[in-house]
């Protein structure tokens, strides 16, 4: 049966969710444990020692041949040889999946060089391909960051859209004193939350529908960034709280994302959600996004007290077929360094690709993929309109404390490992977390 | 603070009622204990409440933790038949932490012989620690003297000697910390008449004179908290607490199998082993009982494993530190397990393997009272409590009772 008769018959998309990489592999753990059923998720990284750590998703050594388990030392090439070695296992795994999320963090070697290729694939299985993307921190580095941000347009060329989250954007929010663990926490709350949010909008029967087609018509053949934003709020002033939680999350860089949204697919989700409520919402994010096309839908049931609600944001990008509209960028193969604000989603322009420059050139580009992205476009943001961005986030809740709890409030992960000993200080013995299941962190496989 | 005595079993005229409140992750528990004549401890009552408000042995919500102990203090006075005014309170946590620290003091008389004084002073020196203005100490538990590097003098007092010497065991932790429980425990209107190491609170009650004597390690294993502590040549050599303990084990099991923690829990006791049954292999069991996932199995298997990683971890971790203080070969008597996860099927087989030596379960074999007070391993604490009640009580001077003069001491360090 094609994917479009099943969509006809009204069943369930089917929803596919692909790890790749370690960061990849660490998110669709997470999820694999919280997403709604029907939600099937594979972990595909080049190291087994990533791998060994899966439990809730299924695992996938890519390149058995090479690079044998060993991962790729950041070689994103060997990746690329890798999955496309791989091809028709992976078209195995891909085969009658309506939606795919490549989840992946970008800057290393194998989720940066497999991501594209594999978007490609499950795009020529017929399926609308997602891609969620973390890049890199600043201080990783500007070669990383670069990879990263070279891993980042590929991934946009081919997939549907992308949605990107630079974990930069952490440090951004909550000040560089934050520790390391806590930062990607974050992040990953971020991440995992666009794919939850697209998912149960898409998965929890509701009374006004959004539905697969209203995804593909607003994201397919798109090729541009665009976000997820979920939050939650309760109590008399729920509707108020979402609206503003939804300004202050980072993705809405300061109500700027939604002004320029070509289209919005708003889910409100919860218990006796009343006609004002829908009215209070749409207005409120109507008035702040003029131009978007808004389709809103309605679901969960029963009386949990809590409003949630999941704004899917896409951007116009460019349609497949239609003719690029800016010139090819331009390369200075001689700059090494580059003052791109690179966890700054909006300075990728949309045109070009490594991923084709190594094909169609001598082959000088392929090796390392050495990519130097180009100057950022005069409108990108400035240093100032971002701290004021940061500020217009900050508003809401001055106390920085405060702000993150927010912050964290948006993804509540019900059954994350830590579960129990949220609240208490970690067990850390020699820099292990013993926290942690023992059987995880020695690498233990249950099957 | 004062010196915790725990030498000399005198005797003690009037009985008196001593009661101990473990504040503990799964329970909280209040043991009402009589000592009478030959300071012979009877265990008159039980009060128990399921704990909510605690996490790694340290209270995280104030208003449920003492709600909790509140209930369990009156379950205590009605079974007891006594009316509850003060306890002598555990405290546990990743915070407190025991290490040996020696005291030196030169014998100043003509005739070099030790007196009194020269005891006091050595014991003072020792006391004398630099420790981390944030925190404060629990106790200095003297283990022996030395006069002029003649090693194991119980009582220097009369010998003569150019250099007395002293080692003590001191237990420390954080002043905050230390005083949340304690604190709690005011705001009931109750007196907090000393506090005392869980660790330490559990060997008391478990440990006859024999065991100290040849060497013992004493492991309890709580839901939030491992603690333990070794004896050797009857004093206690070196304490410790690990923040990991049953409920890490429940959280392994809820991750690994996909179920809530609450389940876990009940999975975990039910087919619970601390080593895996070849013969469970593949073997599932239902949760038939679940309405929420009809059909939905286990693998006990699985179960197994993750439950005998996560427990031979905390064996191994503990046997390296007390590897490390060099007293693995000095524990003649073996290891002795106390606390729920005492309970644990083949528990003892594990830690016979990871330690090498001979484990028993541990029994409050040093008191009498209710039965089920004694039998059970995860009440070591609680009547423990009463015996380090019992010593204190013993070491203040008679007339006052108990609780003024210890009080007073306890007063002084926490009511800063
Ligand atoms: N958001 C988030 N980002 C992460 C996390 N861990 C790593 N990253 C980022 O992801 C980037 C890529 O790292 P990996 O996923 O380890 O790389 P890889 O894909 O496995 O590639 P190899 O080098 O071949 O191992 C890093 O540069 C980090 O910036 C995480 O837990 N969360
Ligand atoms: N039969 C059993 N099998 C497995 N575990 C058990 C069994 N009985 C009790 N336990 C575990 O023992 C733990 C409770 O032990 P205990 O009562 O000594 O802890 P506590 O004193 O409340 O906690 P703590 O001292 O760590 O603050 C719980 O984690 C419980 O799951
Ligand atoms: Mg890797
Ligand atoms: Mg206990």
């Amino acid at each position: 049966m094609s994917n479009s008769d099943k969509q006809r018959e009204g069943a369930n998309p089917t929803i596919g969710l692909i790890g790749l990489g370690e960061t990849g592999v660490k998110l669709v753990e997470i999820l694999a444990m919280i997403a709604p059923d029907g939600v099937v998720a594979h972990s595909l990284d080049t190291d087994n020692r990533s791998l060994s750590r899966c439990h809730q998703s299924r695992p996938f050594l890519l390149g058995q041949a090479i690079p044998c388990g060993l991962g790729t030392g950041g070689d994103s090439a060997l990746a690329r040889g890798a999955v496309e070695s791989d091809s028709d296992e992976l078209i195995e795994i891909l085969r009658g999946t309506d939606l795919v999320f490549v989840v992946v963090g970008m800057g290393g070697g194998t989720g940066t060089g497999a991501a594209p290729f594999l978007a490609n694939l499950a795009k020529q299985a017929g399926a609308l391909v997602v891609g969620v993307a973390a890049t890199p921190f600043d201080c990783e580095g500007i070669q990383r960051c670069n990879q990263a941000t070279g891993g980042l347009r590929d991934l946009k060329q081919v997939a549907d859209t992308v949605f990107h989250f630079p974990n930069q954007n952490v440090v951004l929010m909550e000040g560089a004193d934050i520790a390391l663990h806590q930062a990607l926490e974050i992040a990953n709350r971020h991440l995992c939350e666009a794919v939850l949010g697209v998912s149960r909008m898409l998965l929890e029967p509701g009374m006004l529908n959004v539905s697969f087609a209203d995804l593909q018509a607003s994201v397919q053949g798109r090729h541009s960034l665009g976000s997820v934003m979920h939050v939650e709020a309760s109590g008399e002033d729920r509707v108020d709280d979402a609206v503003q939680k939804l300004l202050a999350h980072p993705a809405s860089q300061g109500g700027e994302a939604l002004k320029n949204a070509s289209s919005l697919l708003v889910n409100l989700s919860g218990g006796d959600v009343t006609l004002a409520e829908m009215d209070a919402v749409t207005v409120a994010i109507s008035n702040r996004s003029p131009s978007a096309k808004l389709v809103v839908g309605v679901s969960g049931q029963g009386n949990e007290e809590a409003l949630k609600l999941t704004v899917v944001i896409a951007h116009a990008g460019k349609l497949d077929g239609a003719d690029r509209e800016s010139a090819p960028p331009k390369l200075d193969p001689n700059r090494q360094t580059s003052d791109l604000g690179y966890s700054d989603p909006f300075t990728v322009p949309d045109t070009g690709s490594y991923l084709d420059l190594g094909k169609e050139s001598d082959g000088k580009n392929r090796n390392g993929f050495a990519y130097t992205p180009p100057a950022p476009p005069a409108d990108a943001l400035t240093p100032e309109c971002r701290e004021d961005l940061i500020r217009v986030a900050a508003k809401e809740e001055p106390n920085r404390t405060k702000r993150r709890k927010i912050i964290q409030e948006l993804l509540p992960l019900e059954i994350v490992s830590k579960g129990r000993f949220e609240e208490s200080e970690p067990t850390i013995h020699k820099g292990e977390d013993l926290d942690q299941p023992t059987y995880i962190r020695r690498g233990v496989v249950l099957n | 603070m004062a010196e915790t005595w725990l030498g000399n079993e005198d005797t003690v005229n009037d009985s008196q009622i001593i009661v101990g409140l473990e504040i503990g992750t799964s329970k909280v528990c209040v043991a009402v204990g009589e000592v009478g004549e030959n300071q012979a401890v009877n265990v008159i009552g039980l009060g128990q409440a399921k704990s909510r408000g605690v996490r790694k042995g340290e209270i995280i919500d104030v208003a449920l933790a003492e709600e909790d102990v509140r209930n369990a203090i009156v379950e205590a006075e009605q079974v007891a038949d006594v009316e509850i005014r003060d306890v002598f309170l555990g405290v546990t946590g990743s915070h407190v932490r025991g290490f040996n620290n020696t005291g030196v003091h030169p014998v100043v008389s003509a005739d070099r012989e030790i007196t009194g004084a020269d005891i006091q002073d050595v014991i003072k020196n020792a006391r004398a620690i630099n420790l981390p203005t944030d925190y404060s100490v629990v106790h200095v538990i003297r283990q022996h003297f030395r006069v002029d590097g003649q090693d194991g003098v119980l009582n220097p007092e009369g010998m003569l000697g150019a250099k007395i010497e002293v080692d003590v065991h001191v237990v420390s932790g954080r002043y905050n910390r230390l005083q949340n429980p304690i604190r709690l425990v005011n705001g009931l209107h109750l007196e907090v008449n000393n506090i005392s190491s869980s660790a330490l609170a559990s060997s008391l009650a478990i440990l006859g004179m024999e065991q100290k004597e040849l060497g013992t390690l004493v492991i309890d294993l709580g839901a939030g908290v491992t603690e333990y502590a070794v004896y050797s040549a009857g004093v206690i050599k070196h304490t410790g607490v690990l923040a990991v303990g049953g409920d890490h084990v429940s959280n392994d099991l809820a991750y690994g199998l996909k179920v809530p923690l609450a389940r876990a829990e009940q999975i975990k006791i039910d087919h619970g082993s601390a080593v895996i049954d070849p013969e469970v292999r593949d073997r599932k069991v239902s949760l038939s009982d679940d309405s929420l996932i009809p059909g939905r199995q286990i693998d006990l298997g699985h179960m197994q494993k993750i439950m005998s990683m996560r427990l031979q971890e905390t064996f191994e971790l503990i046997a390296n530190d007390i590897g490390r203080a060099g007293l693995i070969e000095y524990l003649r008597a073996g290891v002795i397990l106390c606390g729920g996860g005492a309970r644990i099927p083949h528990i003892t087989r594990l830690a016979r393997d990871v330690f090498k030596l001979p484990v028993a379960i541990g029994r409050a074999s040093t008191v009498s009272g209710v039965k089920n007070a004694l039998d059970e391993p995860e009440f070591a604490t609680p009547v423990g409590l009463i015996k380090f009640g019992a010593f204190q009580a013993n070491a203040s001077p008679r007339r006052g009772g108990i609780g003024r003069v210890i009080r007073r001491q306890v007063a002084a360090l926490f009511g800063r």
